[in-house]
């Protein structure tokens, strides 16, 4: 009755009738009170975003499977004491049993969230080690600022080590399969359950399945519960990040396909597996955890999510296409995402179904048949494996070098490595929104605006990267769409913080602050943890001049990311308006570190140098900024007045000169010539240029500054002309 | 002395006042900088219900005239313009008629820098106070004081609804001689 029971509880996981697992494990839990029910319970909490019941149920379990439960359980309720203390405890064992990379990723956001800093980068760079595949974390460092290169992380080293490792145990499976020779020809028929159950598990903890391996032998003959408990992870189901939804298109597990039974029907599981994934994603309403994820889930809903980034770029073919595309794509690449024990889950799985149906006599002959076409097909498959392998760990590679520039704002580094991608992972919403970050940091919102409406029309329902969207538009002053946007993104999800940025940006462009400062607060409550609602907010009050609260929201974005530099730009602006022009220094350096390719804070940077009296750092500062990006004029502009002010007065005109041939209708450009023409004592050409600048209509001030200009002008003439 | 009293007289006469607030973008409130006092005041009908938004709530005085609202701020602020919600139909003899606006560094060295004269004003009545000439498009100073010398019909007390001042908005980008005026120039000028 167990195995019934924890098997149906499974299946029902798997097709999302949670409140029906729910209460079937309740009452396997209440009749076989094991630990290893326990999890599936937790699991089964997991499942229905009921994170404090499954906390609950865990708490002081000490299983390997349930330590790692728990501190998921408590990641998503914020408790990082609990969830270190769970996860500490022989950190090795864990590593052994359950899945280490996993482990060390969850460790590296605790202390990341907690502070630790240095320790997070640990274990990060550990999680990335034990399993190279393991993209969050990667991205993780890239965040920090901390990554190794990509050519480092996923070179040859990782594909020898992801090789060795899933081949070692696919022989052992072999083995395995040789001697017991218990391949269910249920595989033959009754494909709709296993390859079902066996994509769960696939798409489970994968990389757990590693160290199972190791355990593979006395696990065989485990009940199916055990089995099943020990494959896979919880919490497919959780909504993942949505970063994750644009990972590398990794393809639809390939193992099926290696054990050779219905091809077609089994990619089309896959298929409509990631399309349920794909609705469900869309239904949860859940306030979204911010970058916390569980590691099995981050790869099942990557593997899900992957295939659904396929299955969108080819959205007009019909399915059969889909199908025969991806089965090649299968071919070409990613057994890798497999890794170990998938052969051994599978034979868990066959086993499992194997015990619970009742296999005759008969069939054995056709098993031991089937066993033998698989061992071919498997040595002829090994090489495939390891070109795909290394396909997949090659296009990481390229994804993590375009990413890691991207964080490091060399922002055309990373456009000539997206550059390098296949058009069919190009053309997917993560990396185009990757694209238009990358414009955008440029400023040339042009380019931005093509990559991302791009991104949009691709995937739609995808949210990551729109805030900068909205940002753009802002920035272009393009009203409408910046409307537009902002309505679409609630009505794909209204607990996004990027939608609420979005809404945010266009009061702001109406000039409607209080309202625009609200939704960005709105944003900051859906995700606390997300530093551009909070930096948003800052500049928002800067703009009311609520100086004192501006600082604030400055401050808690820094706090969430300390390399976000508009933040640091935004206190440096703060101060400088204060005069407090040494704090302003100190944050313009700060931004200047964390991006030192952008002109705007190179000039800024120049700005405050001048205020402090070092002109000749200034003067190489603006010089930088305007070999950074000849474009932006204001370098230019404030190189010249510095000249002015050191009495370089000639070639101060030469610069003005050549702005006023690009910006005709720039009026601060004709006051300031009229400035230095009346140093140079020649009025009437200082009388034409003032005039010009007043009819460019200046700001009222300016208007002020410039009549009275004029009218000294006279006065001289007047002298002269009584002389 | 005859020119004087002749530029006195034509300085002076507004007639009504208008039903909207509409200010130019270029100008900001100062208001909230400064330190507003008055010289007399009947409890409930204090100095905040000339600084809350509010037009249903008044100032009421309660002494002799001259009735003063007095202005500090804590450093030299350019003030451009100020504006006044009065309501003859509803304040009749409460209702200022001449209000004189003087200017200077505290309560010792104030200037008068404008008078004018209310015909039955009912709204919000703009006061600029800039001189002709184009320097002196502003008052740079720390005090500003409003003085009402007399009221409609001779009321001795007088009703002030609400008053905003404005001063022009400092540039964007600090540090800079003039402020950018295209949009190439402003795109570059900020980080978002």
């Amino acid at each position: 009755m167990e195995a019934l029971l924890a098997n149906y509880v499974e299946k029902s996981l798997k097709q999302y009738m949670r409140r029906n697992a729910i209460f079937l494990c309740e009452r396997l839990y209440a009749e076989f009170p094991s630990e290893v029910n326990l999890q599936l319970l937790a699991r089964c909490y997991l499942n229905n975003n009921q994170p404090h019941s499954a906390y609950h149920v865990l708490k002081g379990m000490q299983m390997a499977q349930s330590r790692y439960l728990f501190a998921v359980a408590c990641l998503e309720m914020d408790l990082f004491s609990e969830a270190e203390t769970a996860l500490l405890p022989i950190e090795e064992l864990c590593a052994h049993v359950t899945n280490g990379a996993a482990v060390q990723y969850l460790l590296g956001i605790i202390h990341r969230d907690t502070n630790r800093m240095k320790s997070s980068v640990e274990h990060f760079r550990k999680a990335l080690s034990i399993d190279p595949l393991f993209w969050a974390a990667y991205e993780e460092l890239c965040i920090l600022g901390e990554a190794e290169e990509a050519a480092v992380c996923f070179g040859d080293v990782a594909i020898h080590y992801v090789q060795e490792h899933y081949l070692g145990n696919a022989s052992s499976y072999l083995q395995i399969a040789n001697s017991d020779q218990s391949l269910d020809s249920s595989q033959a028929f009754g494909l709709e359950d296993l390859s079902l159950s066996h994509l769960q598990q696939m798409e489970g903890n994968n990389i757990r399945n590693i160290c199972l391996n190791n355990h593979g032998g006395p696990n065989l003959t485990g009940p199916v519960g055990q089995i099943t408990n020990s494959c896979c992870n919880s919490s497919f189901f959780r909504t993942p990040s949505p970063v994750l939804t644009q990972l590398s298109d990794m393809a639809p597990p390939p193992l099926i396909r290696n054990i050779r039974f219905c091809q077609n029907e089994v990619s089309l599981r896959s298929s409509t597996q990631a399309r349920r994934e794909f609705v469900r994603e869309n239904e949860s309403a859940q306030i979204r955890g911010s970058l916390f994820f569980d590691s099995g889930r981050r790869r099942s809903a990557r593997l899900a999510a992957a295939q659904r980034s396929f299955n969108s770029t080819q959205g007009s073919e019909n399915k059969a296409n889909n199908l025969r595309a991806s089965i090649k794509l299968n071919s070409g690449t990613c057994y890798s995402t497999v890794c170990k024990g998938q052969f051994q889950n599978l034979e868990e799985a066959f086993r499992a179904t194997s015990s619970s149906l009742s296999s005759s006599a008969d069939v054995k002959s056709v098993q031991d048949e089937t066993v033998n076409t698989q061992l071919r097909s498997f040595i002829s498959n090994s090489s495939k494996i390891k070109s795909g392998i290394s396909d997949t760990i090659n296009l990481l590679r390229i994804l993590g070098e375009g990413y890691r520039h991207l964080c490091e704002y060399r922002c055309q580094e990373a456009l000539n490595v997206y550059q390098k991608l296949s058009s069919k992972q190009y053309n997917t919403g993560w990396v185009l929104s990757q694209v238009g970050k990358a414009y955008f940091e440029l400023v040339d919102y042009l380019n931005a605006d093509y990559a991302f409406s791009l991104a949009r029309q691709i995937s739609p329902y995808n949210l990551e990267g729109m805030d900068v969207y909205s940002t753009v538009l802002y920035l272009m002053k393009e009203d409408m769409k910046l409307k537009y946007l902002a309505q679409e993104l609630i009505s794909i999800d209204r607990f996004a913080p990027q939608a609420w940025c979005a809404i945010g940006n266009c009061y702001s462009f109406q000039k409607d602050h209080e309202t625009a400062l609200k939704s960005f607060q709105r944003a900051v409550q859906l995700n606390s943890r997300f530093p551009y609602a909070h930096t948003l907010s800052g500049h928002e009050n800067v703009i009311i001049e609520d100086y004192g609260n501006a600082v604030e929201c400055y401050q808690k974005a820094l706090h969430v990311d300390a390399r976000h530099y508009k933040s640091w730009y935004g206190l440096g602006m703060i101060y400088l308006r204060q005069e407090k022009i040494e704090f302003a220094e100190h944050h313009f350096r700060q931004a200047y570190r964390i991006n030192p390719f952008s002109s705007v804070i190179m000039y800024y940077l120049g700005t405050t140098l001048e205020a402090l009296k070092r002109s000749e750092e200034a003067l190489v500062m603006m010089e930088k900024a305007i070999v950074t990006d000849n474009k932006n004029p204001l370098p230019k502009y404030s190189k010249a007045n510095m000249l002015v002010t050191l009495g370089r007065l000639n070639e101060a005109l030469e610069i003005l000169e050549e702005l006023k041939e690009c910006y005709p209708r720039e009026s601060s450009i004709y006051a300031l010539m009229g400035e230095i023409y009346k140093q140079h004592k020649k009025y009437d050409k200082s009388m034409l240029h003032f005039g010009i600048a007043l009819d460019l209509k200046p700001s009222i001030v300016d208007v002020a500054k410039i009549q009275a200009a004029i009218g000294k002008l006279i006065l001289p003439d007047e002298i002269e002309d009584n002389l | 002395m005859a020119t004087e009293s002749l530029e006195l007289e034509e300085e002076g006469k507004i007639i009504g006042g208008n039903q909207h607030l509409i200010v130019d973008d270029d100008l900001r409130e100062m208001g909230k900088k400064a330190a507003w006092s008055v010289s007399s005041c009947k409890t409930g009908n204090g100095v905040s219900s000339l600084r809350d938004d509010n037009l249903e709530n008044y100032w009421q005085s309660d002494g002799a005239q001259p009735h003063l609202v007095n202005i500090q701020f804590q450093k030299k602020v350019k003030l451009q313009l100020v504006v006044l919600y009065m309501d003859f139909k509803l304040d009749e003899s409460y209702t200022p008629s001449k209000i004189s606006i003087r200017a200077g560094d505290g309560f010792h060295n104030l200037k008068e820098i404008k008078t004018v004269e209310l015909v039955k004003p009912t709204g919000w009545i703009y006061l600029s106070l800039s001189g002709n000439d184009p320097r002196e498009t502003f008052v740079n100073t720390f005090m500003l004081q409003i003085a009402v010398l007399s009221n409609h019909l001779n009321g001795r007390d007088t009703h002030v609804r609400q008053i905003k001042v404005y001063g022009p908005r400092p540039n964007p980008i600090p540090h800079q001689p003039f402020q950018f005026t295209s949009r190439e120039f402003i795109t570059y000028s900020t980080v978002r």
